[in-house]
């Protein structure tokens, strides 16, 4: 592939967000395969209709290492979660890779907006929830 | 849950917002869902619909790519602005008045109804230097190519976008279409999709906050999630089929439904 030429970068693109919406979609189905199969069906029913006390889940550990644990341990709700971690990691992808592909495109200033954006986001997404007062 | 959920991945791929305002109403109100987990899976439903879609829009060049990242420059910016003046802004205040502001902007859509392509306005000054132009081909044949203009303009409204999904986690999209259809005058479905490009993300960089604080309830998000994948894959299909004309007809539709829930929400009515 020639990165020099414009088209590519669609293609590229594209690319990105399908692997990504795919990888995400593999494992949330294999959290709800292992759900199903450690709770029974009865009590997932959840998927069609919501019900919070059918199976306990309270207080599921979102840090790295509850999650690290969780995976070890093949725990249904952290797979899940690592599914919608990749599916948020999705965009993310695709903003630095774009840096890369300006970049290889030798336009300057949609490199600078790109890396301007990459930046906003991570700091979004690391740095925001530890500042006390930022809350939604 | 999961059917709701491919309902609204249709529906947003297709209007260029996330689908949250389908799946926030049918979560609290059908399903008794609590508002915090309702806006956590909104935000899986967006970035789902987000890159579910764009995968194929951008493969077939309707999304301006640069337009996009050009516009995410304020949509992200906003997003941290939204999320550091929550904790100080009252929810129900912010919603009347954004509830209003989307009422209002319909009627520009409605009087545009019929528009197939705008006329394509002049390229200068910033739009010139960032080349914020492009073409694509429509269903019948036609390369369409265009132009943009006021991308300062443009920008601000995609600020106020950015913001207000910062803020209220939903509301993104109507205002990103709004500033690329009306203030930078780009054809209905670039505005769309590109505004279905960029929502992933403003969405994911709201997600952290969501994420860390576990509103992201898995019994929610993966129904959701998948449904929306699924969604969004046949929504971009049915886009690529369809008519500005007909895209422009449900985005006024949608956009009509997304002020009502806000100025509903505000007066409490419903959560």
């Amino acid at each position: 592939m020639n990165l020099k030429d414009p088209e590519s970068m669609n293609v590229v693109i594209g690319k990105v967000l399908r692997y990504g919406v795919v990888l995400s979609g593999i494992i949330v189905i294999l959290g709800t395969i292992v759900l199903v199969a450690s709770n029974g069906t009865s009590e997932t029913s959840g998927f069609l209709e919501y019900n919070p006390v059918a199976v306990p889940h309270d207080g599921i550990d979102v840090s790295p290492a509850g999650l690290l644990h969780g995976l070890f341990t093949f725990s249904a709700f952290s797979l899940i979660e690592l599914g919608v971690i990749v599916l948020i990691a999705t965009p993310v992808a695709r903003v630095l890779i774009s840096v890369f592909l300006f970049a290889a495109e030798r336009d300057r200033i949609y490199v600078v907006i790109t890396a301007v954006v990459l930046a906003l986001l991570l700091f979004s997404i690391f740095v925001t929830p530890s500042i006390p007062g930022f809350q939604a | 849950m999961f059917f709701v959920s491919i309902f609204a991945g249709i529906f947003g791929s297709v209007v260029g917002l996330g689908g949250g305002v389908v799946v926030i109403p049918v979560l609290t109100i059908l399903l008794g869902v609590d508002i915090h987990f309702a806006i956590g899976a909104s935000i899986v439903a967006i970035i789902g619909t987000s890159s579910g879609a764009a995968s194929t829009y951008v493969k077939d060049k309707v999304t301006n790519l640069r337009v996009g990242m050009f516009l995410e420059l304020a949509s992200a910016s906003g997003a941290i602005i939204g999320a550091a003046v929550a904790a100080y802004t009252q929810s129900a205040a912010l919603e009347a008045i954004f509830g209003t502001i989307l009422l209002i902007s319909l009627v520009p859509m409605v009087i545009k109804i019929g528009e197939d392509i705008p006329k394509s306005p002049e390229l200068g000054g910033i739009s010139k230097r960032l080349s914020l132009k492009g073409k694509y081909t429509e269903t019948d044949g036609r390369v369409i190519d265009y132009n943009s203009t006021r991308p300062v303009e443009g920008l601000a409204g995609t600020l106020v976008a950015g913001v207000l999904s910062g803020l209220l986690g939903i509301g993104g999209g109507a205002f990103k279409v709004l500033s690329m259809d009306l203030a930078m005058k780009l054809p209905m479905k670039v505005s769309t999709t590109t505004s279905n490009f960029m929502i992933g993300v403003t969405a994911a960089a709201s997600a952290g906050i969501y994420f860390a604080r576990g509103d992201v309830d898995p019994l929610i998000a993966a129904p959701v999630a998948l449904g929306i994948l699924i969604g969004a894959a046949v929504g971009a299909r049915i886009l690529l089929r369809s008519r500005n004309t007909t895209v422009r007809k449900a985005f006024a539709a949608v956009l009509a439904i997304a002020a009502l829930e806000m100025i509903l929400s505000a007066a409490g009515v419903i959560p």
